[in-house]
């Protein structure tokens, strides 16, 4: 036994394993194939002789189950049954007033507005975060020295909040003392100072810019985590074939990223369709309705207006646009992904 | 398939070796390379610039910073980071902010690795059903279960207390452990567990004491993605902490902004300080966090 090699040494523990299982026929598969077989393989069959049963199990599940039924499940479908009563959110009553609300919403013009702004922020902002990310991923591969510096440098003004941020940008635009407008002035275009977030006609693409006012942080690490995963067979195979480099990056660098572009997108949207802080901060919905998400309406008009039922209306609206959405942009994404 | 397929690099670390060969440091910098480093650090320092402004203004008074708003600090003066102490419940907030990030993370580890582990090894239709009753929460936005949250804590007396918050935030962010912890145990062969359950340990020592230290590189990218959300998150304690409370860091400068006359000089003073805990955070575990991101890039 003891002049045994340490590869051979493995063995007896797999014999182990095998009669753990109740001489189930288990080959000697290597560790990444664990993984498969597991997921594979029906966990009854597999553990005979392992079970103190499901009911430990279900008791690991219980704790976290429990907070995330009543924090998460039972308030979602509360929600669903306000949006059927007329509650004001402070009275002990409400009457059930059928469809009433989900009328409403559908003929009210601040609905749909801010039906449009938060399309438009929420995908403008996943494209132009994706685009810049993807950029800035393809520049951090490209270097070859102080590559952690680099990297951490380009994540680092991601760690400051979107609420922080727009905190800051909310004086970098006043219009008296804001930097931004000091700068134009000092610069003779007078003309160009203006009152960034009082101007109707400009205020959702002013939040747009900032909510987009970012290196990217988490979204350029997961493409530069999948650049650099690319096989390098791939690429120098494509140049002996005469492939230039945009060539390359269209023939398989992009599609090798599919994966990468489908969660990214995916949680970039999900992100956007819920935009609150940097609205709450820089306009309050302002001026007038003009800049009002669909999260912020759900907030004023259910705290603000004292219109719970109207705003729980709106938030299931909400939900049926983030479901929708994430299963669309999936199933066409998904199609793209190379299947390997 | 399996799920993990696009977990990426923390598998193949040969993937990166690749690109940094060891003669590294007597490779020449290409000029081609040199224009990328500087357009990288021009962009860092575009996109940085706000921060660097809000920096250098908290070292000014109002006046200053309102004759002369693109002006430098003149002098190095700490009046306003004692002030915000002194004139605000800016104090009260950080240890508001600290608690609820501290707690939840703390409660999250508890219970979301044990449940995840529950989901995988239950087995059959229950794994499915569970997992997927996890992964929903993901679709569901705060928005949709706020405004009966806020009356069931109501009725229960804990409106406005920092329970009501870390309960919220519980709930919003099991779903998402449960989907990455959930990728991640697949992976982990189940012989090691049965080898410990032969030995006569419990099912909760196994886990404790056999898987939970295999989650660590999950567990380290997890709680660091919420710590720095929890810290930084505005709408939940906006929406269920009153004036009652100090509120959170970031509520607190919201109400300092709302007054008729803000304090520009505090709410820079403010926001930096609010900054300074992510960036020792991430200097801290800066090692963990490129790993985890990487982790986290578990299909959605």
């Amino acid at each position: 036994m003891s002049e045994k090699t340490p590869l051979l040494d493995d063995e007896p523990v797999v014999a182990t394993a095998e009669q753990v299982h109740g001489g189930s026929l288990v080959e000697v598969a290597p560790d990444d194939e664990l993984s498969e077989r597991a997921s594979v393989t029906p966990l009854a069959v597999r553990r005979r002789g392992f079970g103190v049963g499901r009911w430990a199990m279900l008791a690991f599940i219980a704790p976290a189950l429990v907070v995330y039924l009543l924090m998460v499940i039972i308030p979602s479908v509360q929600s669903l049954q306000l949006s059927f009563t007329n509650w004001d959110g402070i009275s002990d009553g409400y009457e059930y007033v059928g469809f009433r609300n989900y009328r409403d919403i559908l003929f009210s013009g601040r609905f749909w507005n801010a039906v449009r702004n938060t399309l438009l922020l929420g995908l403008g902002s996943a494209l132009v975060i994706n685009v810049v990310s993807l950029v800035m991923a393809l520049l951090l591969d490209r270097l070859e020295h102080f590559q952690g510096f680099f990297r951490t440098a380009v994540y680092l003004p991601s760690l400051v909040s979107g609420f922080i941020l727009a905190t800051i940008w909310k004086y970098l635009l006043n219009f008296n003392f804001g930097s931004v407008n000091t700068i134009l002035r000092d610069l003779g275009l007078d003309g160009w100072a203006m009152d960034w977030l009082g101007n109707s006609d400009i205020v959702v693409w002013v939040i747009l810019f900032i909510v987009c006012f970012t290196l990217g942080g988490n979204t350029t690490l997961i493409y530069l985590a999948n650049l650099q995963s690319v096989p390098q067979e791939l690429v120098e195979a494509a140049k002996i074939d005469g492939a230039n480099g945009r060539k390359v990056f269209r023939h398989v660098t992009w599609p090798m990223l599919a994966g990468a572009v489908t969660v990214n997108m995916t949680l970039a949207m999900i992100a956007g369709w819920t935009i609150f802080d940097q609205v709450m901060v820089l306009t309050a919905g302002g001026p007038g309705f003009i800049s009002e998400t669909m999260a912020f309406f759900i907030y004023k008009v259910g705290f603000g207006e004292y219109r719970a039922g109207y705003g729980s209306a709106a938030a299931i609206v909400l939900f049926i646009v983030v479901i929708a959405s994430t299963v669309l942009a999936n199933t066409y994404m998904r199609k793209r992904e190379i299947q390997a | 398939m399996s799920p993990n397929t696009h977990t990426v690099a923390p598998h193949r670390p040969e993937a990166k070796a690749r690109r940094t060969p060891k003669a590294n440091g007597r490779k020449r910098w290409t000029p081609a390379e040199a224009v990328v480093a500087i357009v990288i650090l021009a962009l860092v320092l575009v996109v940085a610039s706000p921060v660097f402004y809000a920096f250098l203004n908290s070292f000014r008074t109002y006046a200053e910073i309102t004759r002369d708003p693109m002006g430098l600090p003149t002098t190095f003066n700490l009046n306003n980071y004692f002030e915000l102490f002194q004139r605000t419940d800016y104090g009260e907030a950080i240890l508001n902010t600290l608690i609820i990030t501290v707690v939840t993370v703390v409660l999250l580890v508890l219970l979301v690795p044990m449940a995840a582990y529950g989901i995988e090894r239950i087995g059959g239709r229950l794994s499915k059903f569970f997992y997927f009753l996890f992964i929903a929460g993901l679709m569901i936005p705060f928005q949709v279960r706020m405004i009966p949250l806020v009356k069931g804590f109501d009725d229960v007396g804990l409106y406005s207390t920092l329970t009501s918050v870390i309960l919220v935030h519980l709930g919003g962010a099991a779903s998402f452990g449960v989907l990455l912890y959930c990728s991640f145990i697949k992976g982990i062969p189940i012989e090691v567990e049965e080898a410990a359950h032969v030995d006569g340990a419990s099912r909760l020592r196994t886990f404790w004491l056999i898987v939970f230290p295999m989650l660590l590189p999950v567990t380290s990218a997890f709680v660091i993605i919420q710590a720095l959300g929890l810290w930084n998150d505005f709408f939940v304690p906006l929406v269920f902490l009153d004036s009652s409370s100090a509120g959170t860091i970031n509520v607190a400068i919201n109400r300092m902004m709302g007054l008729l006359t803000s304090q520009w000089q505090l709410i820079y003073t403010g926001a930096i300080l609010a900054i300074i805990p992510s960036v020792v955070l991430f200097a801290a575990f800066q090692r963990y966090f490129i790993k985890g991101m990487s982790v986290g890039a578990v299909k959605g």
